[in-house]
């Protein structure tokens, strides 16, 4: 179609022709114009020997090197095809090189100079075509960086700049920066973009879930709800993350407490926020949730699922972090007055599942979630009527209403132990009721231990 | 080479079992019979062996060894939400027979179409049924009483007749531009009611990747049943956005006491399956489906729901009938028909003199 004589005529590292009109009087564009040559012809073969075959590894990575620079050019000034950069200079570079000293952190100042110098000693290793190409690059980069802020958007008005800035002398403050204004002015009306766009998706179902039900974006959307009882009103403590692998599969075996599942969630949040790989994790629930209105679709959005042995056993071997609870209602809803005993750890189906997949066991204890809520009986009569599967009776609870709900801000550790292996028994272990129920034993005697030595070192409820 | 090669389409003049046999006339070097009490209509009836006879006939044995039938798909079912006398008697006494009738005569594979609907939707359901989980559907609306009859048939027969093998392939909710189905029903409706405060996790499948996991099946070498299925399960929210629906939520217990009260009316009809469809998860896993009948779906989820969301956009720009633009391949079929005779009758006279 284009005038190919236009054209110019290298070829760019991705092996694709150059897209760029050619400079007049050359059969290269602006990019190839200096590198055109080095990077098209192919490398002398007559050398031979050992040191000339090093020369040689030396000057193609040269020659890579400069085709990489030439390949980042290229890809910026097609983002501004408008801007040129200007004609280079060493004293210039130099010039560019103080001003934008500044970007870096103190510390890295000196050793990016020392850098620099080595490199330019080095004759030999870094030619002048080379320093043109950076030139070239950081001179695109910083028109990018620029003109970024008008490509998100221009402001509908003018601001009065020059009142602001009076009044920004007066009280010399950056906060009366008209700059700062714009630049906030930018922020929001970027995060107004995007926000609108996630509403738009929503509405047009251009959204994605896991097979399970997981939807990352509610997951961020409620997830400031539990960092901030995480961090600020129960102030968790999560030790032994260092137990969780980062990719692999494992059983988080915790016990349960608190009449509401808060413990899963605050274990949720304290691997999501805390540990280095940001792992979801999967809590495990009891069947009742998914008959329950707002929550069913809150829990599956969240990536958690119904507890069955198969469930579990399908999420080991995807190579998910599971946690599971095998207290139960038992545990959750437990009097008061039996707090931190733990209660019968079901019938071993979390062992079954750890069995059937070799996934480590970790077992957890949640410390301070049993005295968020002060339930002193449980009435049989108002389970029945109200179809839950416990009623706890509180001092607040059902007296005050849905005020009687809020927990009690107590003070909060998770402790993560040594995981215990469960890899070492035959294939059909997990047939083996024995063994199953020795495994469930021990998993929740560990358990216990973990929490009698964290009660050991606590002082108070509510500031641990 | 195929190793079967006569095969019998029943419920020919309905929906399935037109496109169905449609589908088989593709494939070289195959006999179809379709078998129904009316002739049908969208089905080339030249290609096709067409047999005028209900799946409940006494004879049906004597016509599957005559023909020397070796498959057999069975379509002859009538859906819909009412149950009666007619459509029990179609359904489950005539599947019932046909079942019978092959046992009794050679026929070596059956192929029968259900919906993943009879594992019912329960609070403790596992997140992926399997084709072993327990069958505990619905049974206020016909269509998955029916089926829910036919695969228990199915399960109890399998002891008795073990050399014929019968593939029941369950299919979860089809939706698509021409098939009327239960979900499908849902999405065309005026509104479409949700609970408030569910949003399952729902699979579909499109009513194109039906008929070739049906024909798929005929010919294959599978028993059993199948979950057949399209990845990935989709939020009912997201379905009925894609599908350009606005829903309309309900309060739960409401709407388990509109189907009691409301019944068979036409408000009742509103939500074609039972409210905990829309409450629970029923997922069927779908592993059998690729490992096994080795059959993987043209369509994914969203794409069989778009397919639904532009057929109902582009129908309220529809014309209306008196300006409807013809059907060309009818019309020039029906030509070509009228030629043919008329050339047939016009040699004839010459015969005659």
């Amino acid at each position: 179609m284009a005038d190919e004589s236009a054209r110019c005529v290298a070829t760019t590292r991705a092996g694709t022709r150059c897209k760029n009109r050619s400079q007049p009087g050359s059969k290269y564009c602006h990019v190839h114009l200096a590198l055109g040559e080095s990077a098209t012809t192919p490398p002398d073969e007559t050398a031979a020997g050992d040191a000339q075959t090093a020369e040689r590894d030396e000057e193609a990575l040269r020659r890579e090197m400069a085709a990489e620079i030439d390949d980042l050019i290229e890809d910026l000034h097609d983002r501004s095809p408008e801007f040129e950069p200007p004609p280079f200079s060493p004293r210039a570079m130099v010039d560019l090189i103080k001003q934008n000293l500044d970007h870096l952190p103190p510390p890295m100042r000196a050793d990016v100079l020392y850098r620099l110098r080595d490199a330019v000693a080095r004759e030999d290793r870094f030619d002048a075509e080379t320093w043109k190409g950076i030139w070239a690059m950081i001179h695109y980069w910083r028109y990018q960086q620029e003109t970024f802020v008008q490509r998100l958007g221009n402001l509908p008005f003018d601001l009065p700049t020059e009142q602001l800035k009076k009044m920004a002398n007066l009280f010399s403050e950056d906060l009366l920066d008209p700059d700062t204004w714009k630049g906030l002015w930018f922020m929001v009306s970027y995060s107004a973009k995007y926000q609108a766009d996630v509403v738009r998706r929503r509405f047009t179902g251009e959204y994605e879930t896991d097979e399970w039900g997981l939807d990352w974006e509610f997951l961020e959307a409620v997830r400031p709800f539990f960092t901030f009882l995480y961090k600020y009103y129960w102030r968790v403590e999560a030790s032994g993350l260092e137990n969780i692998p980062d990719y692999e599969r494992a059983l988080i075996v915790s016990n349960h407490s608190g009449q509401l599942p808060f413990d899963g969630a605050m274990i949720g949040t304290a691997v999501l926020t805390e540990h280095p790989a940001q792992r979801l994790v999967r809590n495990l629930y009891a069947d009742w949730f998914p008959s329950l209105p707002f929550l069913a679709p809150l829990f599956e959005k969240m990536g958690q699922t119904l507890a069955s042995v198969e469930n579990g056993t399908q999420l080991l071997e995807n190579e998910e972090l599971v946690a599971v609870y095998p207290e139960g209602y038992k545990g959750v809803g437990k009097l008061f007055k039996d707090r931190y005993r733990l209660a019968r750890f079901g019938r071993g189906g979390f062992v079954k599942m750890a069995l059937n997949t070799q996934a480590p066991i970790i077992p957890t204890a949640v410390v301070g979630a049993e005295e968020t809520y002060i339930s002193l009986y449980k009435s049989d009569l108002l389970a029945k009527a109200t179809g839950f599967p416990y009623f706890p009776l509180s001092p607040t609870w059902p007296w005050l209403g849905l005020l009687g709900l809020v927990p009690l801000p107590t003070k909060w550790t998770i402790d993560f132990g040594e995981p215990i292996p469960m890899d070492g028994y035959p294939p059909d272990a997990a047939q083996n009721l024995v063994l199953v129920s020795q495994l469930t034993d021990q998993v929740r005697n560990v358990v216990q231990e973990m929490i009698m030595e964290r009660l050991a070192q606590r002082r108070s409820i509510f500031f641990g | 080479m195929n190793d079967t090669n006569v095969i019998l389409v029943t419920g020919v003049a309905g929906y399935w079992g037109g496109r169905v046999a449609r589908r088989l006339l593709n494939e070289p070097d195959l006999h179809v019979i379709g078998l129904d009490t009316e002739p049908p209509e969208n089905v080339n009836i030249e290609a096709l062996d067409y047999v005028q006879a209900d799946v409940r006939n006494p004879l049906l044995p004597d016509l599957l060894n005559a023909a020397g039938v070796d498959a057999v798909c069975h379509l002859a079912f009538i859906g819909g939400v009412r149950r009666n006398e007619t459509r029990f008697d179609t359904n489950v006494m005539g599947a019932m027979k046909l079942i019978g009738a092959c046992a009794e005569s050679r026929v070596r594979r059956l192929v029968v179409k259900s919906s993943t609907m009879v594992y019912g939707a329960n609070a403790n359901n596992s997140a992926f049924l399997a084709e072993d989980a327990p069958l505990n559907g619905g049974r206020r609306y016909g269509y998955n009483r029916y089926r829910l009859e036919i695969e228990a048939f199915i399960n109890g027969f399998r002891r008795q007749a073990p050399e014929l093998e019968m593939t029941v392939l369950r299919f979860a909710n089809v939706v698509g531009p021409t098939a009327d189905t239960p979900f499908n029903r849902y999405l065309r409706g005026p509104i479409a009611p949700v609970l408030l405060g569910f949003d399952p996790l729902l699979q579909v499948t499109h009513e194109d990747d039906v008929v070739e996991a049906l024909a798929h099946a005929t010919l294959g070498e599978r028993s059993g049943p199948i979950n057949v299925a399209a990845d990935p399960p989709m939020p009912l929210l997201r379905i009925l956005a894609l599908a350009g629906r606005v829903p309309l939520p309900i309060a739960h217990p409401l709407a388990y006491q509109a189907v009691r009260w409301l019944g068979s009316s036409r408000l009742g009809k509103a939500i074609p399956f039972e409210p905990d469809y829309l409450r629970y998860r029923w997922v069927a896993d779908t592993e059998r489906m690729r490992e096994e009948l080795d059959f993987f779906p043209q369509f994914s989820g969203d794409e069989a729901v778009e397919t639904v969301g532009t057929h109902l956009r582009l129908e309220r720009y529809k014309p209306t009938a008196d300006e409807m633009a013809y059907d060309e391949e009818r019309l020039q079929q029906t030509i070509a028909r009228r030629r043919q005779s008329a050339a047939a009758e016009e040699a004839k006279e010459v015969e005659n003199g």
